[in-house]
């Protein structure tokens, strides 16, 4: 009796100690070595390989490092992050910075190291361009991997089937493509509205081409959509509505996950095109049956709308870079330096058919598609990120949501504006 | 002489002793669990409150890196209309519940109560969706309504037109409801069974010679004596209502619910709160949920299980009893008074009769 009430008060007195000894640790493992985790969103495939092969290389350069990759699932990273930046010791030392207000929000909380005066000269001079998603206020806070500007990515056998023999380049010819395709059966638009920033993208797109851009820019900094322009976007969208071009149930399609989304709708040919970034091969190519890249790929810009005051060649585009934790060690932005090599941006390049950020890897890129997109990229006019990350997720989200709304047949675009002064309220 | 003295010296020694021993061993045992409650349930209560006066975007402390606000945030939710639609729905989804499952689970345990073949089958199919996780009965049943998916399918072949199941605004909340009564009515059937099953089988025997019939039965026998079972149940619905998340959440995703017209509270929570960034924000909004909840079921508990409650059929008889008396003795006292007015009456009568 008296043996077993002493068991138990062990046991409980166990817990107790148990339950407070959570977490903590520091920068250095049992071994001795230097410990650094790096949080990216690659979870499957190639992609996963990349970071792995990544860093057991550093760590054969670097004895006395430890690269920890840690997989995490893109729609949770955020949240994921959140959390762990609360505490130092929990948090990652590199972590996935997509560019914008997300960032801004970090680095204003001091949680992001700067940067400026410890990249490599491969990442001053080679991703010049890519750099600036990660700049803020003259200060580099991340070091980017790939860009990824978007446009309209399509199925050359689909074209071909409807009798489509050159990709759009005007809305009106955007419109009888859509028509030819619908006339031979096929689903013109695949469209994961569930994600919502898929269905934002066309507004952005529109947006993009009916603003000059100065007034883009200016809504894009201070949230005011006073100029007529978006308001035309908004009747834009309603206009590609009543085209009825999309897959059925578009606004509980997903964008990414499963044969049934967006993407996958693409990939088995369900669907003849989809308005995507520059990821999206790289998805597509997971989607295949035979999980190898769609060999009928092709892409083009989004098309010039008539009397838009957009430059017909401006483009949207993203950037995913790696941030470094105000805590990390040293180490960590040796890592982000080595794998900015122009070895290690082919290598990235290839794992994720993407287009890698720095200039002189950027040969390195075959697919047709993807070529395609570079040529255009080349000869933009001006880059613009996507109007969520630059507004960040409390605003982005508030305006994705009024897309999506429009195109559920609520509201119009005044609403989306009168959403978006509400979000910023918020927060 | 001495041996007894000292005996009782002892036992009255030992309880004392024994009594701290248990009160010592109860703390000890109990505080790991405390700590747990204290530290997962009500602590993050309080800090929820605490950032809720804060415009906060999650980074760093709120007082450093956020701005204090005071009860703007309040102000915000309650004139939001996503939120309005939200608690709506809320509320349209926790009374349906319960209108549609209570009357649906009273039958088919009134059905499986009975000695047939193949009962122990149909409950244990009927229990199932109930065990199964919500994940993969969203996932499941969101495949299955797509528009070109299993359940259209099955229509088009029977000559039916088939909708949007899921994306019509004007269908979705009944397609939620749908699934909800589908996937919990399995939990309100056991528990009604097991009600039943505590009805004592002579009531029926009684009502049977007294020429009852079946439904005159269940409707003079088991709902009266099933209504506490039945309190229960509608008081366990109402909260899992109220707390409604995960199944929107995978079916309607992160962004659309509110579109659809199928969001509740706890998706607008995390749509605000852990979404959009709005950490302050979204703590104010768990806390007005925590509110709304802790209103609606102490107004429960207070108004309807109170007589469910333990030690309450006690209160209620003492209090009629001492009532009974009270009464007894008011009537006491009035008689007394009324023979005592006609005493001399009756005297002086005597007394004329005489």
């Amino acid at each position: 009796m008296k043996a077993k009430s002493v068991l138990a008060a062990t046991v409980a007195a166990m817990t107790i100690v148990g339950v407070s000894a959570c977490g903590g640790g520091d920068g250095t493992n049992a071994d001795g070595k230097t410990e650094v985790v790096v949080w990216m969103n690659s979870t499957t495939g190639d992609g996963k390989k990349f970071w792995e092969d990544a860093a057991a290389a550093f760590e054969k350069e670097h004895a006395n490092v430890d690269i920890k990759v840690e997989a995490i699932q893109n729609e949770d990273m955020d949240g994921k992050l959140q959390t762990a930046l609360q505490d130092p010791s929990s948090a990652p030392d590199v972590f996935l910075a997509r560019g914008g207000q997300k960032l801004r929000d970090v680095v204003e909380a001091g949680q992001v190291m700067d940067l400026t005066d410890k990249i490599s000269d491969q990442v001053k001079t080679q991703m010049k361009t890519a750099l600036d998603t990660t700049t803020i206020d003259g200060k580099v806070y991340g070091v980017p991997q790939a860009v990824l500007p978007g446009g309209i990515w399509y199925s050359k056998d689909l074209f071909k089937k409807a009798g489509i023999t050159e990709t759009p380049k005007t809305w009106d010819e955007f419109k009888t493509a859509v028509g030819k395709l619908k006339d031979a059966g096929i689903t013109p638009i695949a469209l994961g509205g569930k994600d919502a920033w898929p269905a934002a993208h066309w507004y952005y797109w529109f947006a993009l081409r009916e603003c000059s851009q100065s007034a883009f820019d200016e809504a894009s900094s201070d949230m005011k959509f006073t100029n007529d322009c978006w308001v035309k976007a908004g009747d834009d969208v309603k206009d590609l509505l009543d085209l009825d071009g999309f897959n059925d149930g578009f606004l509980t399609t997903s964008a990414q996950q499963g044969a049934s989304s967006s993407a996958g709708l693409l990939a088995n040919h369900m669907a003849a095109m989809e308005l995507m970034g520059g990821w999206e091969p790289g998805v597509v190519r997971d989607l295949t049956p035979d999980k190898k890249d769609m060999a009928d790929l092709g892409y083009f810009t989004f098309p010039e709308m008539e009397g838009g005051e957009g430059d017909p060649t401006a483009m949207l585009a993203g950037a995913d870079g790696m941030s470094v934790g105000a805590w990390a060690p040293q180490e960590a932005v040796d890592f982000l330096n080595f794998i900015s090599e122009k070895e290690w941006q082919e290598k990235y390049a290839e794992a994720f058919v993407t287009i890698p950020a720095a200039k002189n890897a950027q040969s390195v890129v075959t697919n047709d598609a993807l070529k395609q997109v570079l040529k255009v990229y080349d000869e933009a006019s001006s880059v613009s990120l996507w109007l969520d990350t630059v507004f960040g997720q409390n605003v982005g989200n508030a305006l994705n949501e009024g897309v999506v709304n429009m195109m559920a047949g609520k509201g119009n675009a005044e609403d989306i504006v009168k959403g978006i002064e509400a979000a910023a309220n918020k927060g | 002489m001495s041996v007894a003295t000292s005996m009782r010296a002892k036992r009255r020694g030992r309880p004392r002793s024994e009594r701290f021993r248990q009160r010592f061993e109860m703390s000890v045992l109990s505080v790991p669990a405390l700590i747990m409650f204290v530290g997962f349930v009500i602590l993050p209560v309080f800090m929820a409150a605490y950032y809720g006066f804060y415009r906060w975007k999650g980074f760093g402390k709120p007082n450093v890196n956020g701005q204090f606000i005071g009860l703007e945030n309040y102000h915000i939710i309650l004139t939001d209309p996503n939120f309005q639609q939200a608690l709506g729905h809320t509320l349209f989804i926790a009374v349906m519940s319960l209108v549609i499952q209570g009357p649906l689970a009273i039958l088919f345990a009134l059905l499986l109560n009975q000695k047939f073949k193949g009962r122990g089958l149909i409950r244990t199919l009927i229990f199932v969706p109930y065990v199964v996780s919500e994940v993969i009965i969203g996932t499941g049943w969101s495949l299955m309504l797509q528009p070109n998916g299993a359940v259209n399918a099955v229509m088009k072949n029977l000559g039916l037109q088939g909708v949007d199941w899921i994306a019509n605004p004007k269908i979705a909340i009944w397609t939620l409801m749908f699934i909800i009564s589908w996937k919990y009515i399995g939990f309100a059937v056991i528990l009604m069974i097991a009600g039943m099953q505590a009805i004592p089988e002579e009531l029926y025997e009684a009502a049977r010679v007294d020429g009852a019939g079946f439904w005159r039965q269940q409707w003079s026998i088991t709902l009266p004596l099933l209504a506490p079972t039945i309190r229960m149940w509608a008081f366990m619905s109402i909260i899992g209502s109220l707390q409604l998340f995960d199944l929107v959440y995978i079916i309607w995703g992160q962004y659309v619910s509110s579109t659809a017209g199928t969001s509740t509270m706890a998706t607008y929570m995390v749509r605000e709160g852990r979404l959009a960034n709005n950490y302050g924000y979204g703590s104010a909004v768990a806390v007005v949920i925590f509110i709304i909840s802790l209103v609606i079921a102490l107004a429960y508990q207070r108004f309807v299980l109170n007589r469910d409650l333990a030690g309450a059929v006690e209160k209620r008889e003492r209090k009629q009893l001492e009532r009974r008396i009270a009464k007894r003795e008011r009537e006491r006292m009035e008689r007394d008074e009324i023979e005592e007015a006609i005493a001399p009456n009756n005297a002086s009568m005597e007394v004329a009769t005489s």
